[in-house]
């Protein structure tokens, strides 16, 4: 028995561990010049790009307001409906329909909220029923746009409802309801009880499920592909789009910026890991 | 009032994708500023049923692909839970789970694209296989962990203690005790699979054309109706999924 677990694990190993692992340092020397096709020996060229060019770093702060302007909203929602909506909220059908976005691949939410959001788009069309705007370019700009809104809009969209599930079984199972008739019962506010108890514990106990969502959503990649514009990218549309080219000379470039992104992400993973811990203990 | 208000809000929320995808499915000639379509084909679903339809073949090809994603991710990983239940480093195992787990796919799969090259798994069903396993294989290990906790290694002991055999033990023992977490893996495994597009994009270089694959392809082609039935069509297995069990599809890792 001890031979066979043995002989799995290595195995696993092997998967989970080498083949990242594997990439991971292929990325590397591919960065410096030593992997990869057009491999002619060591260059710290691609390196030294980083600190000239614009596209990598642009590409991640991009990423990071996108990532915490959807966890942020979807987070503010989440605790709205939460510490605002409990009546509405232990209705069996809300919850029922609060399960709805679990079902929508993000591609399909990508694809509907073009349909919705751009210019020829529905809401355009409504808006021109209406007599609101007169013409396309009357329409403001809510996808393919610089700021990103209908990238963001679309993690929302996908991740508000869980977030409110999670926040709603955490208010549930840290007796929150009993905390708020005590605090009352003590002379405060229910809005002092909100900002003061609620919303410190739910965010503290969701910590985890928040950072992955955060980390998920740096990482994103069918939404941006479809409502984003060729520049400015997100991180994984970006990597993806220079390994895509034609020409090889993107190569060295596109393994650096994977490469430190994942290094980026898999420090974020750490930290989780550790918050996990953490949350279980409290 | 508020709540009957809200819970109107999330209905028209929710059930706006599913409306407006219905009509770009079955819509004929809707163009800009038409709010509704000037006329109506099936079309688009009629050609669904014949024989050398792209986009069926799509819908076979990803089931397959999803649900052989998902029986061979949760018989290992129930069989993986158990080996790092039982080894001495298992929260170090635990820990290295998370590794690919944790990086988005199509980051993932631009990594390991050099090897898929080299083993000549490049743009066929095997190189996407592994690919999706290797997301969903870690996923399913720690989900099922606690398959394998002191309780249910007592549970197994004392049948064989009472004459089982080490498969009798597993048959009427451990799966029975595991079967509503193997369920959820199953379910979420092949939701895992169901839903990717970028990885299965850029291990495939295109040509292993999944529904998800074929949506984005539809959408380049500026094609709304057959993206839209296509869409539909994701929809569905998740849907059917979501009336078996709902809890299914919310618990994590």
């Amino acid at each position: 028995m001890k031979t066979t677990n043995a002989f799995l694990l290595n195995l696993y190993g092997l998967l989970v561990l080498g083949l990242p692992l594997a990439g991971l340092g292929y990325a590397l020397l591919g960065s410096v010049g030593l992997a990869g096709p057009l491999a002619g020996g060591f260059t710290g060229e691609y390196w030294r790009a980083l600190g000239t060019g614009s596209g990598l770093p642009y590409a991640a702060l991009y990423s990071v307001w996108v990532a915490v302007a959807s966890v942020g909203l979807s987070v503010a929602v989440a605790l709205a409906l939460v510490l605002l909506a409990q009546p509405t909220l232990r209705r069996p059908a809300v919850v029922g329909l609060l399960y709805v976005p679990l079902l929508m691949p993000s591609l399909v939410v990508g694809f509907y909220l073009f349909q919705l959001l751009s210019r020829a788009g529905w809401l355009s069309r409504v808006s021109v029923g209406l007599g609101l705007t007169g013409s396309l370019q009357g329409f403001p700009e809510l996808v393919q746009d610089g700021a990103g809104v209908g990238i963001i809009l679309a993690h929302v969209l996908l991740s508000f409802p869980f977030l409110t599930l999670l926040f709603q079984a955490l208010y549930q199972e840290t007796r929150l309801e009993e905390y708020r008739q005590l605090t009352l019962t003590l002379g405060a506010s229910a809005g002092q009880f909100r900002r003061s108890v609620a919303v410190p514990v739910l965010l503290r106990r969701a910590a985890p499920a928040l950072l992955l969502s955060f980390i998920a959503t740096l990482g994103a990649y069918d939404i941006p592909l479809l409502l984003g514009r060729p520049y400015p990218q997100m991180l994984s549309v970006y990597i993806a789009t220079r390994l895509q080219r034609f020409d090889l000379h993107d190569l060295p470039a596109a393994y650096l910026a994977g490469f430190l992104v994942a290094g980026v992400l898999l420090g974020l993973i750490a930290v989780l890991l550790r918050l996990t811990r953490r949350a279980r203990l409290l | 009032m508020r709540s009957k208000l809200l819970t109107f809000l999330l209905v028209l929320l929710f059930a706006l994708p599913f409306a407006l995808l219905g009509l770009l499915a079955v819509s004929e000639n809707w163009r800009f500023p038409a709010v509704l379509p000037p006329g109506y084909s099936l079309d688009p679903l009629r050609s669904l049923v014949a024989a050398d339809n792209d986009l069926l073949a799509g819908l076979g090809r990803s089931l397959l692909l999803a649900g052989t994603v998902a029986v061979v991710a949760t018989t290992g990983g129930f069989g993986l839970a158990r080996a790092v239940a039982r080894s001495r480093w298992a929260a170090r195992w635990e820990a290295a789970s998370y590794l690919p787990y944790a990086l988005p796919p199509v980051l993932l799969a631009v990594l390991i694209q050099p090897f898929i090259i080299r083993l000549h798994l490049s743009g066929s069903v095997g190189g996407v296989l592994l690919g999706l396993l290797l997301v969903a294989l870690p996923f399913a290990t720690l989900l099922l962990r606690s398959c394998w906790s002191r309780q249910a290694t007592e549970y197994e002991q004392l049948a064989r203690t009472l004459g089982c055999t080490p498969q009798q033990a597993l048959r009427r023992v451990l799966l029975p005790l595991a079967w509503p977490l193997l369920r959820t893996t199953l379910f979420q495994t092949f939701l895992l699979a169901w839903f990717d597009f970028g990885l299965t994009n850029v291990l495939s270089v295109g040509k292993v054309r999944t529904l998800t694959v074929q949506v984005f392809t539809y959408v380049g082609e500026a094609n709304a109706p057959l993206a839209a039935v296509a869409s539909l069509l994701l929809l569905l297995p998740p849907a059917l999924l979501l009336l078996a069990n709902k809890s299914a599809l919310l618990r994590k890792p």
